[in-house]
């Protein structure tokens, strides 16, 4: 390799590594700092996008539409207040009737859901089979399958792909569900339940949910009702404990033991009826109209409430980026104080290299280039570090808020980033440039001490 | 008062330093820091250049160099002036045709002595594919194998040599030496001297080295006393 100034400056870095490598490190750190924020910023906003898909209205009895739509979607929370089953079907027959359409209009949908039961801390959704064939998660992207079909007959379960990576849970296995989540669950274990579908991927909250028909969920639920209203049973003939004391009887309850108490839901996913091609029907304003004058009930439009959400949000967002950028600006700072600091150094080599006939213009632009590079390898340490980093937020969004979220750099703004980074460090390289131009040889020639 | 060296020195040959009436103090008015009525050395020739401290020798060879600026007068190195020339020009100058060793050495630190020697060749404007085998050349003839050691990790000696190699690579017409045995004890100072002076005879280059030191007298025979060398 011949000795250009690319080879000067790494051996002026070399010559200096310690500082040098702290210096580029700091500017990693702000350069990752911005870069994820920005990151999540985007992805956040995508992770909410996604989920709530062709829904034009959730219909659900929380103490917000944003709630509900949290519970409902993103399976955030458990809806406490109930939506009876006869006040599912009023909604459903006057919004989006089961009935042949005119042509060149969609048919909507009611779709209801029940949340309040677990598996190792995954949401068990109750719902019908038009979760699967007419809601969609991802506007224009309707479930698939990757193993196995939807439920048709009670206990039978649909695992998300997710839910059935963290479970181990294969078609043909069986489980048992809990009541509730965490501490306060029990486990409903006089009903098994056996997987006969996985879903692929979506993206969204939806693939790590387990899903089974409600009519399975009401008998759990019925069951628990029965055993509060008679205390359970344990006298009677045939019944039988295991070694740990569980019973070992099997369901004793049928359908016809549902009441209207044990018909309910938490939610309904509605989409209203839409011309063809078209995703927002005319009627979504006078849909939501009517059913907001059922005071008891809280309607969400996806769309207006994560705009909602991400207004609340979006402060807190520019003063993160603001912060990011302070510190960014901080680490063009240190470049400076390093290269700074490093000048009594610096001005002996550069008197070296003045006296084997480097210009004074060669020495400007040789420090200016090394502050320009210690922005290189810090803005390229820096994206990879963001790249590191975005994986492992989303794993902590995912197991601390439910969150999925897909990180991703966009590449214009990561070379933005970079370019900017690197004018930032040529920048603060100015000073010390000027200083190098300026150094008078022959002091810095004497011998030290 | 003109000195004159016994070296040969040809019409096609311009003497390798040619200095007149050349003047310099750091501040206006103040006396002469270096006054040189008259100086010059032939092609290839080697001469001592005496005076006790603070007598203004460093600041000579320094203005040689061109990295002072003159109050007035004209030095000339192989024929080319050296205050003709300005900015990146005076530089290439004094890249191409002079070479300078001193005292401490003044390695690049950080840089291996290959390092060293190759800089010296590329701000001389020698072909990038030439300087490799050109340093590693300079050097092996001094007697230095391990090239590819940054300096800081060599010995005194072996810094030494990578300094004369570095001065002497380029073939300059003119070495420059400033007090390079200052720091070494008697036995050291003069294998240093017999290095640089060999070396430079090998390359054909003049030597002016400047010193106080009265053992290296003998080592020359071309002497001045500093203060002689003005006009009166």
């Amino acid at each position: 390799m011949a000795m250009t100034d690319f080879v000067i400056i790494t051996r002026s870095m070399r010559a200096r590594r310690f500082s040098t490598l702290l210096t580029a490190l700091s500017v990693s750190v702000a350069v990752a700092l911005l870069l994820t924020l920005l990151m999540m910023k985007d992805a956040g906003r995508a992770a909410f996008e996604r989920g709530s898909g062709n829904v034009h209205m959730i219909v659900g009895r929380d103490g917000t539409p944003l709630q509900s739509l949290l519970n409902s979607v993103y399976y955030a929370g458990i809806p406490r207040n109930p939506i009876r089953w006869a006040e599912f079907e009023k909604i459903r027959d006057a919004h989006a009737p089961e009935v042949p359409m005119p042509p060149g209009i969609q048919p909507g949908f009611a779709v209801p859901i029940q949340l309040g039961d677990s598996f190792q801390g995954l949401p068990v959704v109750a719902t019908t089979e038009a979760f699967f064939t007419r809601f969609e998660p991802v506007a224009g992207r309707p479930f698939e399958f990757a193993a196995g079909e939807k439920f048709k007959e009670n206990f039978q379960a649909v695992l998300g792909s997710r839910a059935a990576r963290d479970t181990g849970l294969r078609v043909g296995d069986k489980f048992n569900v809990t009541h509730g989540s965490g501490m306060n669950g029990h486990v409903h274990d006089e009903f098994e339940f056996t997987v006969v579908g996985v879903l692929k991927d979506t993206g969204s909250a939806h693939d790590r949910a387990i899903f089974t028909n409600l009519t399975s969920s009401w008998l759990l639920h019925a069951l628990d009702r029965l055993e509060r209203e008679h205390g359970h049973d344990h006298g009677h003939e045939g019944h039988e404990h295991g070694p740990d004391g569980e019973c070992l009887h099997g369901p004793e309850i049928s359908e016809a033991d549902l009441t209207d108490a044990d018909r309910l839901i938490t939610g309904v996913l509605l989409r209203t009826p839409t011309r063809e091609g078209r995703d927002a029907s005319a009627a979504m304003a006078t849909v939501f109209t009517a059913l907001r004058s059922d005071t008891s009930l809280t309607v969400a439009q996806p769309s207006q409430e994560i705009n909602r959400l991400f207004a609340i949000v979006g402060a807190v967002d520019k003063i993160l980026i603001a912060m990011a950028s302070v510190v960014l600006a901080g680490s063009a700072v240190s470049i400076l104080l390093a290269m700074y600091g490093s000048m009594d150094l610096r001005r002996r080599q550069v008197a070296i290299l003045r006296v084997l006939g480097c210009s004074k213009g060669r020495i400007f632009s040789l420090v200016l280039t090394e502050a320009a590079i210690i922005g290189v390898i810090g803005s390229v340490v820096g994206i990879v570090l963001a790249f590191a980093a975005g994986p492992l937020i989303a794993l902590v969004m995912r197991r601390q808020l439910g969150l999925f979220i897909d990180p991703v750099l966009p590449p214009d703004l990561t070379l933005l980033t970079m370019v900017g980074v690197i004018v930032l460090a040529a920048l603060a390289g100015l000073l010390p440039a000027v200083m190098a131009y300026r150094t008078p040889v022959a002091n810095n020639l004497k011998p030290l001490g | 008062m003109r000195a004159y060296s016994h070296g040969v020195t040809t019409p096609s040959t311009p003497p390798a330093l040619e200095i007149t009436d050349l003047k310099f103090s750091y501040q206006p008015g103040q006396a002469w820091t270096v006054n040189v009525s008259s100086l010059t050395i032939a092609a290839g020739e080697q001469m001592l250049l005496t005076g006790g401290s603070g007598s203004g020798k460093s600041t000579l060879l320094q203005l040689i160099a061109g990295l002072l600026e003159p109050t007035r007068g004209r030095v000339l190195v192989a024929g080319e002036s050296v205050f003709d020339a300005a900015g990146a020009s005076r530089d290439k100058l004094r890249g191409r045709r002079l070479g300078m060793i001193f005292q401490t050495f003044n390695l690049l630190q950080g840089f291996t002595a290959l390092e060293n020697v190759m800089a010296s060749l590329a701000f001389a404007g020698t072909p990038p594919k030439d300087q490799r085998p050109r340093a590693a050349e300079a050097l092996a003839s001094l007697g230095l194998s391990d090239i590819n050691r940054p300096v800081e990790a060599m010995s005194v000696g072996q810094q030494q040599r990578v300094a004369v190699a570095r001065a002497v690579v380029t073939n300059p017409a003119l070495v420059l030496a400033d007090e390079p045995t200052a720091s070494l004890d008697p036995e050291n100072a003069a294998a240093a001297m017999t290095l640089i002076q060999q070396s430079c005879k090998a390359r054909g280059a003049a030597l002016l080295c400047v010193s106080h030191d009265p053992a290296m007298a003998d080592r020359f025979a071309l002497r001045r006393s500093i203060s002689s060398l003005a006009d009166h």
